[in-house]
């Protein structure tokens, strides 16, 4: 579904992604480890086309989207839920979700209301607040706000970083089952990780990924290859 | 009865000037806000687009189209102007490393093309419309001419619609999202580039829009944009940049300030204090007023 072909990503003259190859099948989740600062968010960020990267192809369903501008690459069902989380402060909660109605282009009014209502009914806390701007919301909030805004578009591809950063054990569960969630319902999902037992659990396979390059492969079953991951990143 | 004498015939006048005025400030510095809120670009050409509007509708009024088809025709006529501007010539420079300086640099240089074509193409003597509706009105005691009440009217109207626009309707939050996290505004979807041009265009649009309106009132000379776009940029500066609350409140303030000061001092020196007040709100508040666009 999504391949990564000896991709390279450059910040000015640093060289953060070092050749990674990456395949992740649909319907797949596959976690992406490593410590801090070893390109984990920059690759995400070059599949998302924030950056483009210096060389490598990136595929998705075979069509090669590396090049393409972000809401290009987003309306070819690709979902990005960012490591800050990137709420729009300026927005209300229910602007925020309104935002990702355009992922999916030719959709009705009617549609679009009733993906709305969908998130709301699985997200009673949001509908709540939908008219507060999304700055008043907590942490675990506006990480919510972060899925939901992605889900109202039902992407097929779904990148996501570092989505229990900072926040309390429950609502890590509770991101967690969303993320269980949106698996059983088909989508592929990319996700970085520093809370790696808890990622485990949702992986297929995972990667690990030391100064840029891919050092690790493995089935998030394995015990084995579990250990084997422990090792790499010294956890 | 001279205190009441005194502000029915002395400084109410003065104050309805002023928010004739006032209001066609608030008119430029909206294009000028927003251009700065989204893209992060000080329109220096921003003047002669608003001289560029009067010129097309004195072209247009001289082959006998009516004034009142002119306000909506000059603005549409803008559109496509503006939104080329953006993507041929802002775009290109956009990503590069010294945004500011080069997107500054390439805006006055366009200005000044523009001010030079103006003049080869209409000399560079005034020009006088006439006034489309000519008259006045009593309000509470205090004259108005018509087409200055007119000029508030809609004036008001459109900064209105401006701000429903963006801050009620889906458009709006696409540009509110993207003026606060580009990226992000695009991985949901939004399509940053042509947002960027389209509101480059609009804040362009009312630019020109401007010149209509004001051409009846001042002169239409090709330097005109000059004097004008100074106040438009303090009103942008003390606002907040990029804040269009900030726009309305700013213009309309520094406008009263200099109708109600040139009664006691000589109109030469209003300038000073309208420039003295940017500068103090540089020292102490350099945000400005108002928060910038997208921003809570």
């Amino acid at each position: 579904m999504l391949t990564l072909t000896d991709i390279h990503t450059h910040y000015g003259l640093s060289h953060i992604v070092r050749g990674v190859d990456l395949v992740a099948e649909a319907g797949e989740v596959v976690g992406v480890f490593g410590r801090n600062g070893v390109g984990k968010t920059t690759l995400l960020k070059t599949i998302a086309g924030w950056v483009r990267p210096s060389a490598g192809e990136i595929r998705l369903d075979g069509e090669r989207i590396d090049g393409l501008s972000s809401d290009g690459i987003c309306r070819r069902g690709v979902g990005f839920v960012p490591e800050d989380r990137r709420i729009f402060p300026g927005l209300s909660v229910e602007e925020n979700l309104a935002l990702g109605f355009l992922q999916v282009p030719g959709r009705s009014g009617a549609q679009n209301r009733a993906a709305l209502e969908r998130i709301y009914a699985r997200f009673p806390r949001l509908m709540e607040r939908r008219r507060q701007t999304g700055t008043t919301l907590s942490g675990g909030e506006q990480q919510m706000l972060a899925m939901a805004r992605v889900m109202v578009g039902a992407p097929r591809l779904l990148l996501v970083d570092e989505p229990s950063e900072g926040l309390a054990p429950m609502i890590v569960a509770d991101i967690y089952a969303i993320i269980a969630e949106l698996k059983a319902s088909g989508c592929t999902i990319l996700l970085v990780e520093q809370n790696v037992t808890q990622a485990l659990a949702v992986c297929d396979r995972f990667v690990a990924i030391d100064r840029g390059a891919v050092v690790l492969s493995g089935t998030g079953g394995s015990e084995p290859d579990r250990i084997a991951l422990m090792n790499t990143i010294a956890l | 009865m001279a205190v009441l004498d005194y502000l029915q015939f002395v400084l109410a006048p003065q104050m309805v000037t002023g928010l004739a005025l006032g209001v066609a400030v608030v008119l430029v510095a909206l294009g000028l806000t927003i251009i700065f809120g989204l893209l992060d670009v000080i329109n220096m050409s921003h003047g002669e687009f608003y001289a560029l509007g009067a010129f097309v509708a004195l072209a247009l009024g001289s082959i006998g189209l009516p004034f009142w088809l002119l306000l909506i025709l000059v603005p549409l006529a803008l559109l496509p102007i503006g939104y080329m501007v953006e993507r041929g010539l802002i775009q290109r420079v956009f990503h590069g490393g010294d945004r500011h300086v080069t997107t500054l640099l390439l805006t006055f240089g366009l200005g000044l093309v523009i001010e030079d074509v103006l003049k080869l193409a209409f000399g560079p003597n005034p020009h006088r419309p006439e006034t489309p509706i000519s008259g006045g009105v009593e309000l509470l005691g205090v004259f108005v001419p018509n087409y200055r009440l007119f000029l508030i009217i809609a004036g008001a109207v459109v900064i209105a619609a401006v701000a429903a626009v963006v801050y009620r309707t889906r458009l709006g939050a696409m540009v509110r999202a993207a003026a606060y996290d580009r990226h992000m505004a695009a991985s949901l979807g939004v399509p940053v580039k042509q947002v960027y041009a389209g509101a480059f265009a609009f804040g362009v649009a009312l630019a020109g829009l401007a010149g209509v309106l004001l051409a009846p009132i001042y002169s239409v000379f090709p330097t005109m944009g000059r004097d004008f776009i100074l106040l438009a940029f303090t009103v942008v500066i003390v606002g907040g940049m990029g804040s269009i609350a900030g726009a309305v409140v700013a213009g309309l303030f520094l406008t009263q300030v200099q109708a109600i000061a040139s009664l006691y001092i000589s109109p030469v020196w209003t300038d000073p204090i309208v420039f003295g007040i940017m500068v103090v709100m540089l020292m102490v508040r350099p945000q400005g007023l108002f928060g910038r666009l997208g921003h809570a």
